[in-house]
């Protein structure tokens, strides 16, 4: 059994301050919108089985709570998921005492079969966690567990309710914040809420009447914890625990939502009238509204759940007063609708709206237009203001509106919040006239060339200048009224080719609005840039229907070349997309092989090299060689044949040298060769030379 | 088996740091995400946007800026993979964190979201700065539209802008076209033309400009026209993302879930372009798009498959690399035209584009250039939105050798004739000389 108060919201354990955030959004909008089919749909995609909720008890009540607050059609999955979890637990004796509050709760919506036998055992069970609860929450869950069984079978009463009021209001701390249990030194306002809550289920459930005097005091609890109220700006109030120990830390929207959801049931079962000034309630109202639609299931129940509580209360109940449109034409003539409901968007009872006074915004001057009435719409139950008063302009209003209730008695019940002021845009179209573009001689203002502009279709005016001329652009602006109308933009802009602007605001004075440029003046801020210049105008405001960005067309300035000392043009920013991409591609040129004949050639030239040994040899047949010398005796012919034999090699050598052979085989069989061969040689020539002395000689 | 417990835990507390690091080709799944608040709120008027980032499995962790007891790393390790800073006003964070805490985080390949807003703090600013944009100075500045606003029945000012100028890149927004304009609350800034690391993704239309609009105009807006960025991204050259933004809000559910109508367009479109937009981009900032890596770089030459130790001039040889992108989830095929191939010592000798099999396979052929020396084979894919590739690889190549050289040239047949014909003439003349009588 959890003692502390982290028993429900442990998800959302951090801070809510969301108005800052809501500001932040929509800081024009600072009226609140009631519930809307944003939240249905929301509601619908949050709360759906494969969201990943509706696993547990709690989430499952959760889920049923807000669809049925914002009347989306029951899924039948979602029912009978329901329906078995409810009945499994409340069958079950091992249930916790939690999972069988939300058991019943469930019940309570969509209204399953329990039969009476079950009913008894829960009866009794919760009577006994009542005896024996220590802690806040096991008061809670009991005591709202027999209020929900009083709900569907009648017949529950508690016995010693003044005694359980008592020690729950034990609980109860000096500054009407409450304690989750009695070893918890912290106190805190959600625990307050769900005090409340409890004591109002014991009021609701005592037999025989409860002490007046015990529910008076609680009042005053209640007083002590409106005080400690936050605000926001914008009028929105909300709780918050500042606790310095973040565990069980609620966040002000949970904490918030309890304060509420006790405050109503306590207002509920209560005779008396509670003493909480009614624009406290509208602002709590305010601060559910504000959040907008929440992203998270947890948040988006306690919105919803808040809201219904207050929709239905007993203290008061707020008047949301919204518009659904604050931009309002005067050329199309728009109607200025005003829209009053409940927060959950029903309707109001009958009541007037109020057009009190409209100011123009940021100026303390009077109200535009007399105090009237908004005249009721039955078909689209809008408040309408027929037209709007002929001295409201374009620009940008405060209108402040005001709720009157037809019956007198309807002013104990709602609460309206006074006056409300809503900021209003009432945007026309702006007529532009006289348009004009002009070059003019510096020294004499005389005009060289002037064209005419209509800035209403398209322009292609080509102009040129140099540096003692000037340039000027001018036009008129009035709105729908015939009044001088000031825009918020109005910018000339010229561009060089070179992608380099320069922008000028355009001034005014009363409705006509001149620029002139003075080119003798700008060279320098021109970076002494000759060329072609492209003129654009830019007239824009919130209010002006037919903002316009207009190419007016070009003018060719005739700069001074630059002095060596001028500042250079900024580096303009590079086009993304051509600073990647492919290179072109690159293939190496190879040397190119050197230039030979053709084969034939060569074949040719070879056969004529043959030609001179052809030459030698028949010149040897002609001179009649012979071989008549050579070497008779056995030993010299044997050694004659070896020479030759081995020159013979040598020359075979040098052709497997080409063929084959690399340097150092050919030189080392060369080598073996060359001894032979000069050995033999010797012998051989020797004994030719001695032959020959012989012959000579003899 | 408690002490084995406490070893379990010890160990693990041990590990932990190691695990969490930088997006790294190897580890590419185990993100966890820091996300600083300037109130819990944002969690659940957000909540969309976080639930999109937690739904495709990134652990994120909330924490507000101001906390004192964040930190971006203990003992010299990083506890996150990506920083979110959506708290455009904290003056001063909490911890240990600071502007150079954040810059070390990016520089160590860390990814980065920043949304900036109106009346965004110095320090916002000055994080901006370091990113390479620079927000507009005046605090109160907003980039209004007059022509280019959403139709809005409250909102009247025209600083609720519907933008569809995108960049043009599928790897950056997805496949998928963003049909519906981009809701956008803020402030503007620009990009340095400088920096070549930023791109504007989004940009306003020529009709903008920023300025403050509660106050008359009287001097020329700093930012105005295009020039204005409305979300930026850089990638670093670690190929750190980061994504730089003026609004906070066009992240919230409710812009997420608003419809929008662009002012002067009939089409309403139910739903605005930023769950799309922004979700797409936030798959390209955390490296589930465009992260690109090369394995297997085989080259050798033609008819061979082993790789050699340097090639002759003149050969063939075939080279190949496979190329991945990571999807999130797996690494798939990367499949583009333009992957190029260099061969290359001072300057490229060979450029050629590599042909693809569509399954991340990437190869061409070549011959080697008649110079010798030591080259290199280098991948330099650079593309908009994708990492870069850069492979690098060195190898030499030598001349021929001394008997590589043609043998028998027929040109030269002549000279070969005439030496041979002279050896036969002297094995001739040595018999007549000798013999002849």
């Amino acid at each position: 059994m959890p003692t502390n108060l982290n028993f429900e919201m442990a998800r959302s354990l951090v801070g809510f301050t969301v108005l800052l955030l809501f500001l932040s959004i929509c800081e024009s909008a600072s009226f609140f919108q009631p519930i809307s089919d944003s939240h249905r749909s929301a509601a619908v995609e949050l709360f759906s089985p494969d969201h990943g909720s509706l696993k547990s008890l709690e989430e499952t009540y959760e889920a049923l709570r807000t669809f049925d607050v914002l009347g989306i059609e029951k899924k039948p999955d979602v029912t009978a998921t329901a329906c078995r979890l409810v009945s499994e637990t409340v069958g079950s004796s091992s249930s916790t005492l939690k999972n069988v509050f939300y058991a019943l709760k469930a019940n309570s919506i969509v209204k399953c079969k329990i039969n009476d036998k079950a009913y008894q055992g829960i009866i009794t069970r919760l009577n006994a966690a009542v005896d024996g609860a220590s802690s806040l929450p096991d008061f809670y869950y009991s005591v709202g567990g027999l209020v929900l069984v009083k709900g569907s079978k009648g017949d529950v009463h508690l016995a010693d309710a003044d005694g359980i009021f008592r020690s729950v209001k034990a609980f109860r701390q000096s500054d009407g914040r409450w304690r989750s249990s009695s070893s918890n030194p912290e106190s805190s306002a959600f625990a307050a809420g769900i005090a409340l809550e409890t004591l109002a289920g014991v009021v609701s459930l005592a037999s025989p009447e409860l002490d007046q005097s015990l529910i008076s005091t609680l009042n005053n609890d209640i007083s002590k914890l409106f005080d400690s109220i936050e605000k926001y700006d914008d009028g929105a109030l909300y709780f918050d625990d500042k606790l310095v120990d973040g565990h069980d830390h609620q966040g002000p929207l949970a904490t918030t939502s309890s304060v509420v959801r006790g405050l109503t049931a306590f207002a509920a079962v209560t005779d008396e009238r509670l003493n909480i000034p009614s624009n406290k309630i509208l602002g709590l109202a305010n601060f559910f509204l504000g959040i907008g639609v929440p992203g998270d299931a947890k948040d988006l129940f306690n919105q919803i759940d808040s809201l219904a509580c207050l929709e239905s209360n007993r203290v008061s109940i707020p008047l949301i007063l919204s518009l659904p449109s604050t931009v309002l034409s005067v050329t199309k003539e728009d109607l200025l609708q005003v829209n009053v409901n409940t927060v959950l968007g029903s309707n109001a009872p009958p009541l007037t709206v109020k057009l009190v006074g409209v100011f123009t915004s940021g100026s303390k001057a009077a109200s535009l237009v007399e105090s009237q009435e908004l005249l009721f719409d039955d078909g689209t139950g809008m408040y309408n203001l027929k037209n709007l008063p002929k001295s409201i302009d374009v620009g940008s209003y405060t209108f402040v509106f005001e709720i009157v209730l037809h019956e007198l008695e309807h002013e104990k019940i709602y609460i309206t919040g006074g006056q409300k002021k809503v900021p209003i845009f009432v945007s026309g179209l702006i007529k532009i006239e006289n348009a004009e573009i002009a070059v003019l001689d510096s020294d004499l203002g005389s005009i060289e060339t002037q064209k005419k502009l209509d800035l209403a279709g398209q322009n292609a005016v080509s102009l040129s200048a140099n540096h003692l001329q000037k340039l000027r652009v001018s036009f008129k602006l009035t709105t729908p009224h015939g009044l001088a109308f000031k825009p918020h933009q109005a910018l000339l802009k010229l561009r060089h080719e070179s992608k380099v602007e320069h922008i000028f605001v355009v001034g005014n004075s009363g409705k006509q609005f001149e620029i002139v440029l003075n080119f003798l003046g700008l060279v320098e801020k021109f970076f002494y840039l000759s060329g072609r210049y492209d003129i654009e105008l830019a007239v824009g405001d919130a209010v002006m229907e037919n903002s316009l960005l207009l190419a007016i067309g070009h003018i060719e300035l005739d700069l001074p070349e630059p002095p060596e000392k001028a500042t250079r043009p900024p580096p303009q920013p590079v086009d993304p997309y051509s600073r990647y991409g492919p290179k072109a591609e690159i293939t190496h040129i190879f040397r190119a092989p050197e230039k030979r004949p053709p084969k034939e050639l060569s074949l040719a030239f070879l056969g004529l090299t043959f030609l001179p040994l052809l030459g030698f040899l028949i010149g040897l047949l002609l001179l009649g060689v012979n071989l008549k010398n050579f070497p008779s005796n056995a030993v010299p012919a044997t050694f004659a044949t070896l020479f030759h034999v081995s020159i013979g090699a040598v020359l075979s050598l040098y052709v497997l040298f080409w063929l084959k052979l690399d340097l150092f085989q050919t030189l080392k069989l060369l080598g073996f060769l060359g001894v032979i061969l000069v050995l033999v040689g010797h012998r051989v020539l020797s004994h030719l030379a001695s032959t020959s002395a012989k012959l000579k000689s003899a | 088996m408690g002490k084995l417990w406490l070893i379990c835990i010890a160990s693990i507390s041990i590990l932990l740091p190691f695990l969490c690091n930088a997006f790294s080709p190897e580890t590419p799944t185990d993100r966890r995400v820091l996300v600083l608040l300037d109130d819990f709120a944002i969690m659940s008027s957000h909540s969309l946007y976080f639930n999109a980032l937690k739904s495709r499995g990134f652990d994120l962790e909330f924490k507000l800026a101001d906390d004192p007891k964040i930190a971006l790393q203990r003992y010299g390790q990083y506890l996150y993979d990506a920083l979110i800073l959506f708290c455009p006003s904290v003056e001063r964070f909490g911890g240990s964190i600071d502007v150079a805490a954040i810059v070390n985080f990016v520089d160590s390949g860390h990814d980065l979201i920043v949304a900036a807003d109106v009346n965004a703090s110095d320090l916002i600013r000055e994080v901006g700065t370091e990113c390479g944009v620079d927000f507009d100075e005046d605090p109160s500045a907003m980039v209004i539209d007059h022509i280019g606003y959403a139709v809005s029945g409250t909102e009247g000012d025209h600083t609720l802008i519907a933008s569809d100028d995108f960049i043009k890149s599928d790897v950056i927004l997805g496949g998928k076209k963003i049909e519906a304009p981009i809701l956008f609350r803020g402030i503007g800034h620009a990009v340095s033309p400088a920096n070549s690391l930023v791109l504007k993704v989004l940009s306003a239309s020529p009709s903008a400009y920023s300025a403050n609009p509660k106050s008359k105009l009287s001097t020329p807006p700093p930012l105005t026209g295009s020039a204005i960025s409305l979300v930026s991204i850089v990638q670093a050259r670690n190929n750190a993302r980061l994504l730089i933004t003026g609004s906070l809000s066009m992240f919230s559910n409710r812009f997420f879930r608003s419809g929008v109508q662009k002012a002067g367009s009939q089409t309403k479109h139910e739903k605005s372009g930023n769950e799309q937009f922004l979700t797409e981009i936030s798959k390209w900032i955390f490296h589930e798009r465009g992260h690109l890596k090369a394995v297997n770089v085989k080259h050798h030459r033609v008819g061979e498959t082993d790789e050699p130790a340097l090639y002759r001039i003149n050969d063939e040889l075939e080279y190949a690399v496979e190329i991945y992108e990571w999807s999130g989830t797996s690494w798939e095929p990367y499949v583009a035209n333009d992957v190029q191939l260099q061969f290359y010592m001072m300057s490229p000798y060979v450029l050629k584009t590599l042909s693809s099999d569509k399954k991340g396979l990437y190869s061409t052929s070549f011959k080697v250039p008649d110079v010798y020396g030591v080259f290199q084979f280098k991948v330099e894919h650079q593309k908009l939105g994708y990492t870069s590739l850069s492979l690098s690889k060195q190898i030499p190549v030598r001349p021929y050798r001394h008997n590589e050289y043609e043998r028998f040239i027929p040109a030269a047949y002549p000279y070969y004739g005439a030496a041979f014909s002279m050896m036969a003439g002297f094995f001739i003349f040595s018999f007549a000389h000798l013999y002849s009588k």
